[in-house]
């Protein structure tokens, strides 16, 4: 399978690469660049990348496995992400994402069948303040519980 | 130049020393996994921790520059705990497969668990985090991510040394390891170093792995003789059969490394070896003893010389012998047979494949040497080959395996229009396949002298072991030889000759075994 983004993707590409002074910098906006058009990260779309910056497919397979922001596995519609990190855990994230599991019926790093969800545990997402917290898509839900977490999801088309 | 004292002990360094490379000068080895003296810091293992008075905390040695006045100490109590507590964070999730591991006994995480560990584990082996074994990652190397303990230097070495940056990170924190992209192999020559490098068993080498036990192992140093680089190197045997080579530092020549082709030579050492003289008579190989061979090679070219004049004997020197030998070859050619037919080539079949790194075109280690020593090369050899294919010359003495870049076919055609063939080899091959006489001499390991690399560096190859079966060292046998051809030479080993050829061979005035040392000298011109 050969990969290539589309011709805005090329232009978002070809402006990033504009912006830093060195090639390597460039790794992480082109991946999430990747993850747009290609829904994931696939091995095809990393050696399509290491070859526009003449970097090396390892530094990259390095660069995406290193951050839970980056699926190396395509995921549903919805990636639901809760944070498992220290503020979220003390504020039962653990439980949280034990309820998600069982309402899912799939262990984190998981899909559904449907192809609708996709559970991951994710490192801190930086809102310690209203833990625990989960992003679903790019959209953040804050102070978590069981019955918040289901009135999001049921409301999701 | 800043001073400080290490341990109590003063030392002096040039300014930017760190302190790791300080105490080193002072003999005093800090422990350390992911520095290596030819990389570039990295500071992530925390095994080089020191203290340093006035400093609040320990500080890592390998990163840390020396200033004037710094009291530095290595052997407290606080230093001791912190470098046990490192160690016992890196084994926590090893294997501890020493019984079926290759690096076993030259492993620096045994080593310094003897030193600073010996601590129970507090980490049952089930809770261990496993990762995959016995990867054949291409090149020479085999990777067992478990034992690794991600210190980088292989990381470094192919980000700085090759460029080719086929080994990262992967993952993070305790799922963190090394690994090449899927589909994209180490693919650069010089795969042999990471082996060398790797301070654990992660990687292996291919080549080596479960040949031998480490300690079984002795050691002694030598030089490559895959090419006019000339990598120093550290040949280990047992026996009377190399294991293995691994590069020697050398700054001027090969810093810390070997090339991949250069780190398999040592096998031309152990298989297909010539170890019987014979003579080949109607097609049929007669083996001989030394003592009946050796009258007959002087009086075939003796008889040539006499009677059809000198230039009916000839001489092919090899650019695999070394300078001591070719200075006795060149005599025997000039001052004893008087013939103007002294020739080498150092010209070999192949590609003659070159990086601008290590590897040279010139696949022999002492053609410079042989230019220095006034042994025509190139054109001289393939005037000598059409005076050979004219059937002009009547004795040949050969030495080395390999005539030039000719084919099997083209030596065994060019070699049978002269009636008396004697070769002095090391290898079968296309000359050993036809030549009259064959006596086996000795190989790399088993004799001793200098090479002068492409640079004019001479450099010292000792030998390990004694010359195997019935294969002699070759100074003896050309000293032999010559005297049988009128000489009286009185030489007695390679030292004796090099001291000879130093007083009357200008480009090594003035040189002596103990000048040249370990690290090679240049010669002049």
């Amino acid at each position: 399978m050969s990969v290539a983004f589309s011709d805005a993707g090329r232009k978002e590409f070809e402006r990033l690469l504009a912006r830093y002074p060195e090639k390597e910098a460039v790794i992480l906006p082109a991946l999430h660049l990747v993850q747009k058009e290609f829904g994931y990260v696939s091995d095809e779309a990393i050696v399509y990348i290491a070859g526009l910056l003449s970097v090396a497919p390892a530094q990259i397979e390095g660069v995406a496995t290193f951050y839970t922001m980056y699926n190396r596995k395509p995921v549903g519609k919805y990636h639901v992400q809760v944070c498992r990190n220290l503020s979220c855990s003390l504020m039962g994230a653990e439980h949280l994402i034990g309820h998600l599991s069982r309402k899912l019926g799939i262990e984190p790093g998981e899909t559904t069948p449907d192809g609708k969800f996709t559970l991951s545990e994710v490192e801190c997402l930086g809102s310690c303040g209203t833990a625990p917290v989960m992003q679903v898509n790019d959209e953040y839900h804050e102070n978590l519980t069981e019955e918040s977490i289901d009135a999001v999801l049921d409301g999701l088309p | 130049m800043p001073s400080l004292t290490i341990d109590g002990k003063a030392v002096d360094v040039p300014v930017g020393t760190t302190i790791i490379n300080a105490a080193e000068k002072i003999g005093i080895e800090i422990p350390r996994y992911c520095y290596h003296k030819h990389l570039s810091v990295a500071g992530n293992c925390r095994m080089c921790l020191v203290e340093v008075e006035k400093f609040p905390k320990l500080q890592t040695a390998c990163s840390t520059v020396v200033t004037d006045g710094m009291v530095v100490r290595t052997d407290t109590e606080k230093v001791r705990k912190a470098v046990t507590g490192v160690l016992e964070f890196l084994l926590i999730n090893h294997p501890i497969d020493c019984p079926i591991c290759d690096q076993a006994g030259e492993c620096e995480l045994q080593n310094y668990y003897m030193k600073f560990g010996l601590h129970k584990s507090r980490f049952a082996l089930e809770d261990k985090v496993r990762k995959k074994k016995v990867q054949d990652i291409g090149g020479q190397i085999v990777l067992d991510a478990e034992r690794c303990i991600l210190c980088s230097r292989c990381v470094r070495f192919l980000e700085e040394v090759t460029g080719t940056r086929e080994l990262q990170f992967f993952r993070r924190g305790d799922h963190s390891e090394i690994s090449v992209f899927p589909g994209r192999p180490l693919n650069n020559n010089y795969t042999g170093n990471l082996a060398d490098i790797c301070p654990v068993g992660a990687l292996t080498s291919k080549d080596f792995r479960f040949k031998c036990r480490v300690w079984f192992l002795k050691a002694f140093p030598s030089v490559c003789t895959g090419c006019a680089r000339g990598c120093n190197v550290e040949a280990f045997f047992k026996g009377d059969i190399l294991y293995r080579y691994k590069p020697r530092v050398n700054e001027a020549v090969n810093r810390a490394w070997m090339c991949d082709f250069g780190r398999l030579e040592y096998k031309k050492a152990n298989n297909a070896r010539l170890l019987v003289p014979f003579v080949r008579e109607d097609g049929r190989e007669k083996m001989m003893s030394w003592g009946g061979l050796l009258p007959q090679v002087a009086y075939r070219l003796k008889d040539a010389v006499e009677r059809e004049g000198p230039d009916a004997a000839a001489v092919i020197a090899s650019p695999q012998s070394s300078n001591e030998e070719l200075y006795l070859v060149r005599r025997i050619a000039s001052d004893l047979l008087g013939t103007k037919n002294l020739a080498f080539t150092s010209r070999v079949p192949g590609d003659g494949f070159s990086d601008g790194f290590l590897i040279r075109g010139d696949k022999n280690p002492n053609s410079r040497g042989a230019q220095l020593l006034r042994i025509p090369g190139g054109p001289a050899f393939d005037e000598l080959v059409v005076k050979i294919a004219a059937g002009k010359v009547r004795a040949l003495l050969l030495f080395g395996d390999v005539l030039g870049d000719l084919t099997q076919e083209e030596t065994a055609g060019l070699l049978s229009m002269v009636p008396f063939v004697a070769q002095a080899g090391t290898n079968e091959g296309p000359v050993s396949a036809v030549a009259t006489a064959v006596l086996p001499i000795a190989s790399v390991a088993e004799r001793g002298g200098t090479f002068t690399n492409h640079a004019g560096r001479v450099q010292r190859f000792h030998a390990g072991f004694p010359p195997r079966g019935k294969a002699k060292d070759t100074i003896g046998f050309l000293t032999s030889l010559a005297n049988r051809l009128g000489a009286g030479w009185a030489f007695d080993g390679e030292a004796s000759v090099f001291r000879a050829l130093a007083a009357t061979e200008g480009p090594f005035a003035g040189m002596s075994y103990e000048s040249i040392g370990s690290l090679g000298q240049e010669a002049k011109g």
